[in-house]
């Protein structure tokens, strides 16, 4: 078993008197990808803006890298090595999208205002690797001919993949896909599940929030299912799919979630109603 | 004086610019409400009030009871045009776009008041004759008292119309959530405009019974409404009894204030007071803090 | 180097050059006093399309800046008697300081309370300056300040002081478009467009929000000192919430966040009421007017404008290609 690089330990979270998360722990192996599963208003997205510095938990512990990260801002985060893509996309639409990707490199690059208005000469190496590293980045997820386009003008599915150029350019530990193939048509989804095996062999640590279940089985080493906020199982692939509380209150019996509307983290019943 | 009487005195004066104040936040709170826009002509929705019942009042001789509603109805009138000729043509739905057109458009108010009523100091007769009242120590005149009642009446309104009518409460179901207002069949546009013809009634209002007191002008209602925004921040921005507490507060705090110290330096408290709740309560008083969302 | 920053070199060289030749064309030494405030202008409008432009904050208290720099720059050399480009690295000093105690509190909150706050700001500045008549004048304004010296040579004519206003312009031009084109200026537009997603790549969105707001806050500071040492008498309306709402006027008129919109806006609006008497009576319907027009149907601004025209030109070119 490889070294845990994440772990999160009774995490808890609430809003407004609804209990988003409550004593979820799991630990994510360095190296591995781990998928977190749930129907709507499981809290999924919530436990992600829960590691990474959107929101502090309201109890627990989350330990990255050997280090107690609860309620560190999400810029230091990124500087330690952990970053994230979002469900609801966010790119820069008014950068390129090389300058995308360049903006991913910004927590290994430190050069600041008055180095940059004055064009030291350092600053111009710096910004020679930034250039560089970006490309190299847009190259790997074959984006680098839409390089110097707007990225608000690129397709649905284009836009998700400079996401991910974005998170990986500067070598992050862990990164953090918050529905990394919602919305996309199934080829779109079978070439990012590519990328997402094509990353994790570079040795970069995955945790995935996804509805889509057959990208999950065939991705993913461990998957975490949560249920109205508390973690209802954790193995395997194949052991969840026969795993009985996941069968009854999960797979079994009901419709397959609806990719793009999760609601999380609204409260269960207004999810149901959506 | 005594010192009793004197702080009487204070206070009421404190009270009565305290309640203008109070309606000009109020008039910030509901269109921030319905559309996140700080307006920055509330203050020249002031100005117009005074100056429309200078017109309407001294210059054309009307009875009170007729230039106040139709001095609201102008102002009312010209908040909706603000909205109807340019917050809804914008082309841009950037807040600091729509924000700025109601600076623009504050800037263009004053010059065409400046064009219409000159730039002197007008004076406005005041709702019933002049006769000094000794009230608790303090010396008043029935024009402090018409501001209170008016306040107080055009507040019982507010809260009957938010709390007892249909139409009130679709302009309150806008202000929380305007996607679900408008999937439950409330024309949101119409409850936008409402809250701009409400915003200009009442600086109308606050305009039509302060400028006895102050004597109008075109630029009158800048300073107040301007004070008026900084009560609705001290209050908790958007919160509307929150608008009334931060406009009497402030009014307290401003004359006491200058009683206390030096009357030049009056105009320095309200935005001292602004910048203070900003660095260490941005959410007011009343105002509850928002979580982030993703 | 990318064809943006080509373009942009071409269009400074072509800027320098129209700048070197107005003084031959200009006449009458009226207009090239119209033309140094012009520059004056330019700096500030810079400074502040860094700030509203690129970090999506805006400020309405840079008339204030202005107008600190300018007063800190008089009182210092007429009251005592320093040097004026040490008393203009001072009130930058001091206007800097100013504006992190500003936008420390207020620009780690989402929200545009930075507005408010700068609001609020120019209004006191405004009234102590009226106030403290003492050491600032007063009402009546504060005369007797020395002009700025290269060498023992005294900048005080309008022929001199264009060359440094407007070096300082175009230099001020050149330090924004370096920092709009680096890692920190991506940082920044990038937070524009999602902080969230920023802060998630390393962004300290707080940090460079507050930093270039200072920064804005310095280029209008040292224009406030050079204006100060120009005309050598300030006086409080000069920098009132007015002049605030002017400054943003021209940036948003010029473009925000185009670095030329600066340029555009001031070189735009800073003539007509100068030039044209006729119109400090309209002055308000005119500025307000232009504004409201140009916000409701051209948000993009003149440059915006002008880019556009550009777009149309050239892709009329690729049809006919």
């Amino acid at each position: 078993m490889p070294e845990t690089l994440l772990s999160v330990r009774d995490l808890d979270m609430s809003f407004g008197g609804v209990q988003a998360l409550s004593q979820v722990s799991f630990a994510v192996p360095a190296g591995r990808i781990t998928a977190v599963i749930g129907p709507n208003g499981a809290g999924k997205t919530t436990a992600i803006n829960c590691i990474s510095g959107v929101y502090r938990p309201r109890g627990g512990r989350v330990v990255f890298n050997g280090h107690t990260i609860n309620g560190q801002a999400p810029h230091v985060l990124a500087r330690q090595g952990l970053t994230r893509t979002f469900q609801n996309l966010q790119v820069f639409a008014n950068l390129s999208v090389l300058e995308n990707v360049m903006v991913g490199l910004h927590a290994v690059t430190g050069r600041g205002f008055v180095s940059a208005m004055l064009r030291l000469p350092a600053q111009r190496a710096e910004e020679r690797r930034i250039r560089q590293q970006a490309r190299e980045a847009l190259e790997f997820l074959g984006l680098q001919d839409s390089a110097s386009l707007p990225a608000g003008q690129l397709s649905y599915g284009d836009r998700k993949r400079v996401e991910l150029a974005r998170a990986l350019v500067a070598k992050p530990k862990l990164v953090l896909l918050d529905e990394p193939v919602a919305g996309l048509n199934p080829a779109e989804t079978e070439d990012m599940g590519q990328a997402l095996l094509a990353v994790r062999q570079q040795g970069v640590t995955l945790v995935l929030v996804e509805h889509d279940m057959s990208l999950v089985m065939r991705v993913s080493d461990q998957v975490v299912v949560l249920h109205f906020g508390r973690k209802i199982a954790q193995g395997d692939p194949q052991s969840i799919q026969r795993h009985p509380e996941v069968l009854r209150t999960y797979l079994g019996g009901r419709d397959e979630p609806i990719p793009g509307l999760d609601m999380d983290p609204a409260p269960p019943q207004e999810a149901a109603r959506a | 004086m005594s010192g009793w009487e004197q702080l009487s005195q204070y206070v009421m004066s404190g009270l009565t610019t305290g309640s203008i104040y109070a309606l000009a936040a109020l008039g910030f709170c509901l269109i921030y409400n319905a559309t996140h826009i700080v307006n920055f002509a509330q203050g020249d929705f002031i100005s117009l009030g005074g100056l429309m019942m200078y017109t309407l009042l001294g210059a054309a001789g009307l009875p009170a009871l007729l230039a106040l509603p139709l001095a609201v109805a102008v102002v009312a009138g010209l908040g909706v045009m603000l909205e109807a000729l340019a917050i809804r043509r914008a082309k841009s739905r950037d807040l600091t776009v729509l924000i700025f057109i109601t600076v623009a458009a504050s800037a263009l108010f004053r010059g065409v008041f400046k064009e219409i009523w000159g730039k002197q100091a007008l004076a406005v007769p005041p709702l019933s004759p002049d006769v000094p009242l000794r009230f608790l120590g303090a010396t008043l005149t029935p024009q402090n008292l018409w501001i209170l009642a008016i306040t107080l009446a055009a507040i019982a309104v507010l809260i009957y119309f938010f709390n007892h009518t249909l139409t009130g409460r679709a302009v309150r179901a806008v202000a929380i959530n305007p996607k679900a207002a408008a999937l439950m069949g409330i024309d949101t546009r119409r409850m936008v405009r409402l809250s701009f013809a409400l915003a200009g009634g009442l600086g109308a209002l606050a305009g039509a019974i302060i400028t006895p007191i102050t004597t109008a002008s075109y630029h009158v209602g800048v300073m107040m409404g301007l004070k008026g925004f900084a009560a609705a921040v001290l209050g908790g921005y958007g919160n509307f009894l929150g608008a009334i507490v931060g406009g009497l507060t402030l009014g307290l705090l401003e004359s006491l204030g200058a009683g206390a110290l030096s009357s030049a330096y009056k105009d320095v408290i309200a935005f001292v007071v602004l910048l203070l709740v900003l660095f260490i309560r941005p959410r007011g008083l009343l105002g509850r803090g928002e979580e982030a969302r993703v | 180097m990318n064809r943006e920053g080509r373009a942009f070199w071409w269009q400074l060289a072509a800027l320098a050059a129209a700048v070197a030749c107005a003084p031959l064309m200009v006449g009458n030494p009226y207009h090239l006093n119209v033309l140094n405030v012009m520059a004056l202008n330019v700096l500030v409008v810079t400074g502040l399309n860094l700030l509203i432009g690129f970090a999506g904050n805006i400020s309405l208290g840079h008339a204030a800046f202005y107008g600190l720099g300018a007063y800190i720059s008089g009182i210092l050399t007429s009251t005592h008697g320093w040097d004026p480009w040490l008393a203009m690295l001072a009130a930058a000093c001091v206007v800097a300081l100013v504006a992190l105690l500003i936008g420390i509190p207020t620009l780690r909150l989402a929200g545009n309370y930075l507005v408010m706050a700068t609001l609020g700001f120019n209004l006191i500045v405004t009234i102590l300056i009226l106030q403290l008549d003492e050491f600032t004048g007063g009402p009546s304004g504060f005369s007797g300040i020395p002009p700025l010296k290269i060498m023992g040579h005294s900048l005080a004519s309008d022929q001199d002081f264009y060359w440094l206003a407007w070096t300082t312009a175009l230099l001020g031009l050149l330090l924004a478009r370096n920092l709009a084109d680096s890692r920190v200026g991506r940082g920044l537009r990038a937070l524009h467009d999602s902080p969230v997603a920023a802060a998630a790549v390393g962004v300290p969105t707080a940090a460079y929000k507050v930093q270039v707001f200072v920064l804005s806050a310095i280029y209008a500071s040292v224009a406030g000192s050079l204006y100060a040492h120009y005309f050598g008498i300030v006086s409080p309306t000069t920098f009132d919430i007015f002049a605030s709402v002017e400054l943003v006027t021209m940036c948003l008129v010029g473009g925000m966040g185009n670095l030329w919109g600066g340029f555009f806006g001031a070189a735009f609006l800073t003539p007509l009421p100068l030039v044209l008497h006729v119109f400090e009576e309209y002055k308000d319907i005119f500025f307000g007017g232009i504004l409201l027009l140009l916000l409701i149907f051209q948000p993009q601004g003149l440059a915006g404008l002008w880019a556009r025209v550009r777009g149309a030109r050239a892709a009329r070119a690729g049809e006919g290609a």
